[in-house]
């Protein structure tokens, strides 16, 4: 059945397409001349570093951002973030981890005190987890986005489900535009999943009240690892 | 709640404007969006290069659909994903049925284009339970409603009135914190997620080069649906294909400035078939359902084919003074505002849907705000002189062809003129045109004799 609708919808496309061909040739030399002439590029960021212009742009999203230079510093920044939501309803006693190695070695650095740690937890897991902490692939300064490829890290739910995700971006993965984070995950062989992240979750479906932390996490945190 | 028809437009539209809490929720929400949109494009040095480069790739799809359609295919089956093509609603929704007929739980994020089809009537005759998950969404599936707006479905229900829907319907404590109401549906579809067994989503872009399908969003409930249940499927109309994976960077920056004045939509998710590993995270399965339904006798003309570049954005709503008074419902179609008043009468054809059309003042507010350049006042003249010669009046008829020779002849436009100074003190003019409008007198002397004067 589905290829007999294959062809119907295929030769439909063509035949209505052959119907349009004396139409066209007015209709397009009305219309837009040459797209080539017209290069969508935005003005570039002169002063600022990358690191500068993400972080701004981090803070106007709502996520929260740290820049830290050594492990040590990581590893002292992840205390304090995780140690005050230990006193707020979010309790932050339940951690998952991807399985980014880096990450829990800088876990191990911390000297947190948590009821549960557990490595990339699996669906019917993850959903009683309080924190999320994860390493990124890559980030856009201009928009203040964070860049997931799940093949390269197990990271897809345990930066999604936690009402709370903590992440780890390394200085020189940041790219400036959307267009070269693009060009980035353009890849022969697609990765399965990328997720591009900017801020934490959002809605204003309820009276179009902006309200942080419906079905993603209601807080991100982003820790610029400068020392790469 | 029956959903209204598009063939009681007028009547539709009369109750809506005697609707004060409507009228309110509507004139806040779409200057909003209206001054967001504004402010995004403008903080963009070359909001009017994007726009017509949209425009430009997108016919370039367009005008090469049957060829992009079959490398999207081969290039997402290659990756694992199973497409199936569907002529109609009913086809898309039988083979939707027939997937998910063993699951327990369907979790579902916003999508027009299965608002087009009645997917959720079609799971729910089946036996299936299906569950939206975008708040706006679940609010009026909650209610039994239908979406107002094409971004922000609930827009016309207050905070009391959502408040009340879910003390009646989750028997929730009573509240009109919108921060706590948000709070008891994130709590109640956490449970439906986690024991969901199959996700539907829309799609808002195909890449044919990479077999791609991109979903963009801000609440994180189609992350959700696309990673959690061990089947994901995508309901994409065939329209929704572009070319090559770079020209998302266009798409990406148009699409959330004039939906919602974002510079980025929270979560833009890139998805390629299947994983590769059993042990990976995310779905088993990605089935694509690629519909049809009307839109392939859309290309027949270049002033129709512009209607499916259409990125669903609903900036034309917020534009449109129609829109701005009475609301999404009172069109009674899936699609509402400028481009509902395009799109539906020829998706579902002109007999029931005759009066949207003329749901316009012809202002242009529509062209000036669409990101891809959709030409929606040609669109509704061209429906209009579809319409007029089954629907129009004879005698109106009549009168405009009489006007149209008289004003193209300067001697009978003389004697006409004269006429009408004397005609109009012995006859009073056609109530049925004044009714709605002005009609100034005719002065005792024309320009032209002024002029020789």
């Amino acid at each position: 059945m589905t290829n007999e609708a294959r062809q119907a919808i295929l030769s439909s496309i063509r035949s209505h397409l052959a119907t349009s061909v004396p139409y066209d040739k007015r209709e397009l030399s009305l219309h837009h001349a040459n797209p080539e002439n017209n290069p969508a590029i935005l003005s570039k960021q002169a002063s600022a570093s990358l690191v500068e212009t993400f972080k701004a742009n981090l803070i106007t999203v709502g996520a929260h951002c740290v820049i830290a230079q050594t492990d040590a510093d990581i590893a002292s920044a992840l205390t304090r973030i995780i140690s005050a939501l230990q006193k707020t309803p979010i309790r932050a006693q339940r951690i998952a981890i991807s399985d980014a190695p880096q990450i829990e070695h800088l876990l191990h650095q911390t000297d947190l005190e948590i009821e549960e740690l557990a490595i990339a937890p699996n669906a019917s897991d993850i959903f009683s987890f309080d924190v999320g902490i994860t390493s990124t692939q890559a980030a856009i300064a201009e928009t203040g986005t964070l860049v997931l490829d799940s093949t390269r890290e197990r990271h897809r739910l345990v930066s999604l489900v936690p009402p709370v995700h903590i992440a780890i971006v390394d200085a020189s993965k940041i790219y400036e535009t959307l267009g070269e984070a693009l060009a980035f995950i353009h890849k022969t062989e697609m990765s399965p999943a990328v997720t591009f992240v900017t801020g934490p979750s959002r809605t204003a479906d309820i009276e179009l009240t902006l309200t942080i932390g419906v079905h993603g996490p209601q807080e991100l945190y982003v820790i610029i690892n400068g020392s790469t | 709640m029956n959903p209204l028809s598009s063939e009681t437009f007028g009547e539709n539209a009369k109750a809506a404007l005697a609707d004060v809490q409507l009228r309110g929720a509507l004139k806040y929400a779409t200057s909003l969006f209206g001054e967001r949109r504004k402010e995004a494009a403008e903080g963009l040095s070359n909001w009017e290069g994007l726009r017509t480069q949209a425009r430009a790739i997108k016919d370039e799809a367009l005008l090469h659909l049957d060829r992009y359609l079959e490398e999207f295919v081969s290039n997402a089956e290659a990756c694992g994903a199973q497409v199936h093509w569907a002529r109609d609603a009913a086809e898309a929704n039988s083979i939707i049925c027939r997937l998910s007929k063993d699951a327990r739980t369907i979790v579902k994020s916003k999508s027009m284009t299965t608002e087009e089809t009645h997917l959720n009537h079609a799971l729910e005759a089946a036996g299936v339970q299906v569950v939206e998950t975008d708040l706006g969404e679940y609010i009026i599936q909650l209610a039994e409603e239908t979406p107002s707006h094409i971004i922000a479905p609930a827009i016309h229900k207050t905070r009391r009135q959502v408040a009340d829907l879910f003390t009646a319907e989750l028997g929730t404590p009573a509240t009109d914190d919108i921060a706590q109401l948000t709070r008891i549906a994130r709590t109640t579809l956490r449970d439906r997620f986690a024991a969901a067994d199959v996700g539907i989503s829309g799609v808002n872009f195909g890449v044919a080069e990479t077999g791609t399908i991109v979903i963009v969003e801000n609440e994180g409930n189609i992350r959700l649906t696309t990673s959690v249940p061990k089947m994901h499927i995508a309901v994409m109309g065939i329209e929704k294909v572009v070319p090559r994976f770079a020209d998302l960077d266009v798409f990406l920056k148009l699409l959330p400035r004039s939906a919602t004045g974002q510079r980025s939509s929270t979560y833009q998710s890139f998805i390629t078939g299947v994983k590769r590993q059993p042990t990976a995270e995310g779905p088993e399965e990605l089935h694509i359902v690629l519909l049809d339904n009307g839109r392939s006798r859309l290309l027949a003309h270049p002033v129709t084919r512009q209607s499916l570049a259409c990125l669903r954005c609903g900036a034309c709503l917020n534009a449109c003074p129609v829109y701005q008074q009475i609301g999404g419902h009172a069109y009674g179609s899936v699609y509402p505002g400028p481009i509902g008043a395009v799109i539906t009468p020829q998706l579902m054809g002109i007999e029931k849907t005759a009066q949207l059309p003329y749901a316009s003042s012809l202002c242009g507010a529509c062209r000036e705000v669409c990101p891809v350049k959709i030409d929606i006042p040609r669109l509704l003249l061209h429906l209009r002189s579809e319409i007029a010669p089954r629907k129009g009046s004879t005698t109106e008829r009549l009168a405009f062809k009489m006007w149209g020779r008289v004003m193209t002849s300067p001697m009978l436009y003389k004697l006409s003129s004269i006429a009408g100074r004397i005609v109009q003190r012995v006859i009073p003019i056609s109530k049925a045109w004044t009714k709605g409008r002005d009609l100034r007198p005719i002065e005792s002397k024309s320009f032209h004799e002024l002029w020789n004067d």
